[in-house]
């Protein structure tokens, strides 16, 4: 394990994101509400550009048994990460993707440590 | 080089041949290569020229909208980044659906100049289909005589989804004689675009453009290849090859299976028919894309087995949304020895469309 420094933290704004290549690697750190998250540029489904792709939010849908109403909720906006193939839709936070349970997205750990964004490969 | 292309060390020795590429022309280039008052029409329709389904193919901003508008944009984006060597390219899917049979016969010639002068002139290691109107076959029989010594031109593109009648019918035997006399094979494509016109509860009755796209392009498949057999095309036209894009291969068997039963019992309805149909259905040609994702992959190899190792050739479909990279269709080709892959990545596509290789 060896920590990177990736940026400055001042470089990374809220909503951001820097890809840059580590050990061979694309990584890409988002800064989500101040938090970081870390990511290999790399899709589950054909190994697109995953990191490159739009923050949105997504529609998820409940059925109420009792008046048999589908009701769509358009939700959870700058928490979906969509890869920019073929749409493929994952929690931004977790790395978890919502159309097959058991995808997730690799992650690292990242830091602040003084000025800096460290991530650990 | 991106992470992209380094990883893919498995294929990068295996020489690839695209079945599927598209160009994205916009109305005001092709409408350079159109005579008047085509080109007036191109110019000044208010709404967009040529009529499209309205379906939001890129779900609101998640997908990227990738377009191909240059040569440049070949070779960068799929020779290089995918690694394929040969593109073979087509230039528009709408000429079938056009109301006005005119413009379709103009615009026909025209998607095929610009086809030639804007990129096949550019790359020698590309090729290209020439897209053809089928509202008047003897026009497109013209076409394809007028293309014979391009040596580029290596098929003809005819768009399945909303030629009427369906494509066997004895009306087109004149474009498919010009197609065999001038040795451009034939590849079918279905659309999502126009399933509304093939189809019409499409927009009357789904909601969402998932439902569409899941049916039109095998089902207008499926009628042209149903359309082929009974009218016995393949026996009227022994020299020519037939190439199925962009449906998958997941409705192959179904079709073959099928109409072997249907004709064992109907068949003096196909009467110039003279072996099975699953014997003709495995002389065509079939691309990979879109890619079926079987929960378990080897439900996919299963299939691919079934369809055949001398039918499957592979189909990106670059740039549209759907597009599969060649490591897609690659990942389930692990139990085929060398010379199965190598049919499979580039040798059934040079038999189906005659490429010198
Ligand atoms: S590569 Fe990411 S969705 Fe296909």
């Amino acid at each position: 394990m060896t920590d990177h420094i990736v940026a400055p933290a001042d470089e990374l704004e809220e909503g951001g994101r820097i890809i840059t290549e580590l050990n061979g690697r694309e990584i890409c750190v988002f800064n989500i509400d101040g938090e970081y998250y870390a990511y290999n540029n790399w899709c589950a489904h054909q190994a697109g550009p995953i990191c490159e792709g739009n923050i949105t939010g997504t529609t998820e849908a409940s059925f109420d048994p009792e008046s048999l109403e589908v009701s769509l909720d358009y939700c959870r906006e700058g928490e979906i990460l969509n890869c920019p193939w073929h749409g493929w839709e994952y929690e931004v936070k977790s790395g978890k993707c919502l159309s097959r349970q058991k995808v997730q997205l690799p992650s690292y750990a990242v830091r602040v440590e003084g000025e800096d964004i460290i991530v650990t490969l | 080089m991106s992470q992209q292309a380094q990883k893919q060390e498995s294929i990068q020795d295996t020489t690839i041949v695209d079945t599927d590429v598209h160009l994205s022309v916009p109305a005001k280039e092709v409408a350079k290569y159109t005579d008047e008052p085509y080109r007036s029409h191109m110019a000044n329709t208010g709404y967009a020229p040529l009529p499209s389904s309205g379906w939001d193919r890129n779900l609101a901003g998640k997908i990227e909208h990738y377009t191909v508008q240059s040569p440049e944009d070949v070779q960068q984006r799929l020779c290089e980044e995918f690694q394929i060597d040969h593109p073979i390219l087509n230039a528009t899917s709408k000429l079938p659906r056009l109301p006005q049979s005119d413009l379709a016969v103009n615009l026909m010639s025209a998607y095929n100049d610009l086809l030639i002068d804007q990129y096949l002139d550019e790359y020698d290691h590309f090729y290209g289909l020439a897209s053809l109107a089928t509202q008047k076959p003897d026009k497109a029989a013209e076409e394809l005589d007028r293309l014979g010594d391009e040596d580029q031109i290596v098929g003809a593109y005819i768009a399945t989804t909303g030629p009427n009648p369906p494509l066997g019918d004895p009306e087109y035997d004149i474009l498919y004689q010009a197609a065999q006399d001038n040795d451009i094979h034939i590849a079918y494509h279905g659309s999502g675009g126009a399933f509304m016109f093939e189809f019409p509860r499409q927009n009357q009755s789904f909601e969402k453009f998932i439902e569409v796209h899941t049916m039109a392009h095998t089902w207008s498949q499926m009628m042209t290849l149903s359309s082929l057999l009974v009218h016995g095309v393949p026996e009227k036209f022994p020299d020519l090859n037939f190439t199925f894009l962009e449906a998958g291969i997941g409705w192959i068997p179904m079709m073959m299976f099928r109409l072997n039963k249907e004709y064992s019992i109907r068949r003096s309805e196909a009467p110039l028919l003279e072996k099975s149909p699953e014997e003709y259905i495995r002389e065509f040609y079939f691309a990979s894309q879109p890619i079926g994702e079987a929960n378990d992959p080897k439900h996919m190899k299963q299939l691919i087995d079934i369809v055949g190792v001398d039918s499957l050739t592979f189909a990106s479909d670059y740039p549209h949304w759907d597009f599969d990279h060649p490591d897609a269709l690659e990942q389930y080709l692990s139990t085929f020895n060398e010379e199965g892959r190598q049919k499979i990545m580039y040798k059934n596509a040079a038999d189906a469309f005659a490429l010198d290789l």
